[in-house]
């Protein structure tokens, strides 16, 4: 039986394998495709079961090395924690529906090939299982970082024939360059003072190593200290897409790429900044170090940076008219939350006391379990743009309308997601944005702001569930564009897509929707990995038992003061539901289909139409110098021209 | 079975029975005053009822291309009201007191708006996404407003129980409880456009919009959305007085029982008063009139997380 640092590596080395393979046949489209799924769905197999045996068993004693040269402290040392094994949980569990739904979804780029496609897609999600595992600070870090960075590259400069997607592709380069250096020269610092005062260069780049060098490092050196941690929060959060670096390279980034890759930049690859943060502001610094460790202003830093990146990104995607780009938007902005809950539970752990030290985890349980939220209902979001994509030839809202009579299934699937992002309750984004709230607002006695942040938080959910209403609204309800009636003309109404594309989307759906009902398989799962990922104030996390949670009954803070118990919720709901029915059935009343009253205009035409661009015109103007035009590229036409 | 579980369901089939029975009540009593104050002679008190059970047994004319959505958008609207009923104390405690906390209640308080929000939109109506487009940004410019309200009581109690917060929780400061003060205030001055009343019925505009999300319906939908538009004044009316005007709610059953809602209908003939008498803002003026309430607001909130 394979180690799970093994399985690991197994899993690494079966995609570029996989690559290899898949460049070969990449003639065949739909070959090159079955392949890719099937070395994706392979890897995700080994993950998983090497995730979930960390979880339930606990992790190796010590990480595993693979390949060493010693001379130059080179290394590749793997290890599963619980922490990793989340995040590998969440890479296998976006990949397997991506790789699933390139089959079908490559089939429409008739001029692009598949060659620069499958093989960098394997790549890319090797190399994301790799910098979740590896505890190289440098070189494999670099090797991996490097490997995750050009295939990315590559797949967002898919359709090179575009001016605009080579441009993103570049500056998305260029920023992940400036994150690499950022990172790596943060590393060296550490490592080369740490083996400064250790006076021995074995393993010094390695993450035990530099943990066990820090206290001393920060009692010594606290200016060098905070510097090399603000060179890592700086990589991680270009990386991660924080304010104010995210809007740089995010928004453009993410719409460039083919559909399933945008699902996997958002939901996986931009996590693997969260996971560095987490990494290194928590499970590096021991609880020795904790008095020199100025943890309660990292906490706030991260904490209002946090707040900033979730209003900014947020409101800026309320101003968005692409589908795609209005939803990278809203990856900085539910990054934001990700960022507010882990500075809330850095700044609550730096009071250590056992009450804080509960709130604190409530809070990271929130962010982390937003990051698997994230995850599922952004990919699943992307997936559903790239159906409409697919079906419309446009990534336009203004001129999207009525495709749910048309696409019914990708409609139910794009509202589950739009509702999960938005917080409404018993969808999985209410409660990782609960659990932020809860331990916000409880921590103000011991941090005063956080309770600001917190209600800018909650401003922001209306921001988003406004921004969900407008891309659900206009392009699955509202009335039938001229666009949408010509495709639906031409396809004899078959606009829906291909069962391949649809499956994805139902998988994903059906997760945001069983998290958000039954939130206690996300919460023991979490706890599970607190547990198997003692090191660092990670230790402090994992001894605090915060939330009774339970199938049936949901969760409850310990002393009873907050409550979610979505089961109860879901059977009123629906009792509430049915009783309604049989109210509206009372008086038996007959139903008939008519035009809607246009006041006496003769017939609806294209330009009587209220799209995307006409939404929540005074809160764009009021906001304006936020920033994120909409048309980012002002070489294409307005939408008011096209319509008039 | 469970003794606190029977408790809980009679105690919210006992919610949702008031609130059913008394929203149209309110409407009349609404109605009837706000024509006298026009000196009118106004329609007779139970009217609304009449015009509900008139409405059930009209033609239901769908106009919109997706019919599927425009009926589970009109059932969940209002049984999503009849769920926060159940949350919120009318008289006795809130009966789904241990199924969520304050945070659930903001949201589901929002997700109320929502349902019209998605039936307009599948309405599809010009008029209908104009509403649309307005009334979710006053939704936007007010959730915060009664967040930071429950939030105050949340940051006093230390908790986020329901009969906790909702007990007056606002006030339990030490000494002159400031925060609590200012946000009576702010709500005060807010009320009208929660219960969605003029002068802040901007997304319903009668005169511009024609009703705006609900102009393409008719029928048993129409009586849906405007029970549950009536049940709203109810439930944030109970909400208000619960939050904010909590004194005699600890006397002997009946007594208590009645002053709440007394303190209620004095609540919704204030409203009708002020209804009555002034004219409808525009959006961006309402909007500008929120967010100055939603800064003074944060200063009551930054109050109460220091203990005043």
């Amino acid at each position: 039986m394979m180690t799970p640092e093994q399985a690991v590596v197994v899993a690494i080395l079966s995609c570029v394998a996989g690559a290899l393979l898949t460049l070969l046949v990449s003639r065949y489209k739909t070959v090159a495709g079955w392949i890719a799924f099937l070395v994706t769905a392979g890897t995700a197999v080994l993950i998983f079961s090497a995730a979930l045996r960390v979880l339930t068993t606990g992790p190796s004693l010590h990480p595993a090395a693979f390949w060493a040269l010693p001379k130059i402290g080179f290394i590749l040392r793997i290890y599963v924690d619980g922490l990793t094994a989340v995040f590998l949980l969440l890479a296998a569990a976006i990949a397997v529906p991506a790789a699933f739904y390139s089959i079908a979804y490559m089939r429409h780029y008739q001029d692009y090939g598949v060659g620069r496609y499958y093989p960098y897609f394997l790549l890319f999600l090797a190399a994301m299982y790799g910098l979740l595992s590896t505890t190289d600070m440098m070189w494999f870090f670099f090797i991996f970082w490097q490997l995750m960075t050009l295939p990315g590259y590559a797949l967002i400069r898919f359709e090179y024939r575009k001016r605009q997607n080579v441009r993103a592709a570049n500056k998305y380069l260029l920023m992940m360059q400036i994150a690499c250096v950022a990172t790596m020269v943060g590393a060296e610092m550490l490592a080369v003072a740490g083996a400064a005062a250790r006076g021995s260069t074995s393993l010094m780049y390695d993450f035990d190593t530099v943990s066990a060098n820090l206290p001393l490092l920060l009692r010594d050196q606290p200016i060098a200290a905070a510097f090399a941690f603000a060179l890592f929060l700086t990589g991680f959060g270009i990386k991660m897409g924080m304010w104010p670096f995210g809007q740089v390279w995010l928004p453009d980034a993410h719409p460039a790429a083919p559909s399933p890759v945008s699902a996997m930049l958002s939901g996986v690859m931009i996590k693997t900044g969260v996971y560095g943060l987490m990494r290194y502001f928590l499970w590096l610094v021991p609880i020795s170090a904790l008095a020199d460790y100025p943890l309660a202003r990292w906490g706030m830093l991260v904490a209002v940076l946090g707040t900033i990146t979730l209003f900014t990104g947020t409101m800026q995607a309320l101003k968005q008219e692409q589908s795609k780009r209005l939803l990278a938007f809203h990856s900085i902005g539910q990054i934001g939350y990700i960022l507010l809950g882990t500075g809330t539970c850095m700044a609550l752990l730096a009071v250590n006391t056992p009450a804080t030290a509960a709130l604190a985890t409530i809070a990271f349980f929130g962010a982390l379990f937003h990051v698997l939220n994230h995850g599922l209902f952004k990919g699943l979001l992307f997936l559903n743009a790239g159906s409409m994509l697919h079906s419309t030839g446009t990534q336009d809202l203004n001129k999207m309308g009525g495709m749910m009579r048309y696409m019914p299934l990708t409609a139910v699937t794009a509202l589950i997601a739009s509702f999960s992002i938005s917080g409404v309750p018993l969808f999985n984004g209410f409660v990782s944005k609960w659990s932020i709230y809860v331990a916000a607002i409880q921590g103000s006695g011991s941090a005063h702001y956080l309770v600001v942040c917190a209600v800018i938080a909650i401003l922001t959910s209306a921001l988003t569930l406004a921004s969900f209403i407008k891309f659900f609204g206009v392009s699955f309800l509202s009335r039938t564009s001229a666009l949408v009636k010509t495709r639906a003309g031409a396809t004899n109404g078959h606009l829906e897509v291909p069962w391949m594309m649809q499956l994805p989307q139902v998988v994903l759906a059906f997760l945001c929707v069983l998290l958000g009902v039954v939130p206690a398989i996300g919460f023991r799962l979490m706890q599970h990995a607190l547990e198997a990922s003692r090191g660092g104030l990670g230790t402090t996390l994992a001894n605090a038992s915060p939330m009774i949670s339970n199938p049936l009954t949901g969760l409850a803070q310990a002393p009873s003061a907050a409550v979610f118990a979505p089961v109860a919720l879901a059977a009123v709901l629906g009792l509430m539901f049915l009783a309604v029915y049989g109210i509206s059935k009372l008086g038996s009343a007959s139903r008939r289909a008519a035009d809607p009253w246009l006041c006496g205009y003769v017939r609806e035409a294209d330009c009587h139409r209220y799209v995307a661009h006409n939404f929540y015109g005074e809160i764009k103007r009021y906001f304006g110098w936020l920033g994120g035009a909409p048309h980012p590229h002002p070489e294409k036409t307005p939408v008011v021209k096209e319509l008039s | 079975m469970d003794r606190s579980l029977i408790w809980t369901i009679v105690a919210g089939v006992l919610n949702i029975g008031i609130v059913l029975l008394v929203a149209p009540l309110c409407q009349g009593v609404l109605r009837k005053v706000t024509a006298r104050v026009q000196s009118r002679q106004g329609p007779p008190l139970p009217q609304p009822y009449f015009d509900l059970l008139k409405l059930l047994g009209k033609e239901d004319i769908e106009s919109g291309q997706t019919p599927a959505m425009q009926r589970f958008a009109a059932y969940l609207s209002l049984a999503t009201v009849l769920t926060v009923a159940c949350l919120v104390p009318m008289g006795f405690a809130p009966p789904m007191n241990h199924a969520g906390d304050v945070i659930l209640l903001i949201y589901l308080l929002t997700l109320c708006g929502v349902c019209t929000l998605l039936a307009g939109l599948a309405a599809g109506s010009t008029y209908s996404l104009v509403g649309i487009s307005r009334e979710m940004m006053s939704m936007i410019a007010l959730e915060p407003l009664f967040a930071i309200a429950l939030i105050v009581g949340a940051v006093h109690t230390g908790s986020f129980r329901l009969d906790t917060v909702l007990h007056g929780s606002v006030y339990t400061a030490a000494g002159v409880p400031w925060s609590g003060l200012i946000m009576l205030g702010v709500i005060l001055l807010s009320f009208q456009a929660f219960v969605q009343r003029v002068p802040f019925d901007i997304s319903e505009a009668e005169t511009e919009l024609m009703e705006g999300p609900l102009m393409e319906y008719s029928g048993p939908k129409l009586a849906l959305f405007k029970y549950a538009q009536m049940a709203k004044l109810v439930i944030y009316s109970a909400l208000f007085v619960s939050l904010f005007a909590p004194w005699g709610s600890a006397l002997v059953f009946p007594f208590g029982w009645l002053l709440f809602w007394a303190k209620v209908l004095v609540l919704v003939l204030l409203v009708t008063l002020v209804a009555a008498t002034h004219a409808r803002y525009r959006i961006d003026q309402a909007l500008r009139f929120f967010a100055s309430l939603f800064a003074v607001a944060l200063v009551a909130l930054v109050l109460a997380s220091y203990g005043h």
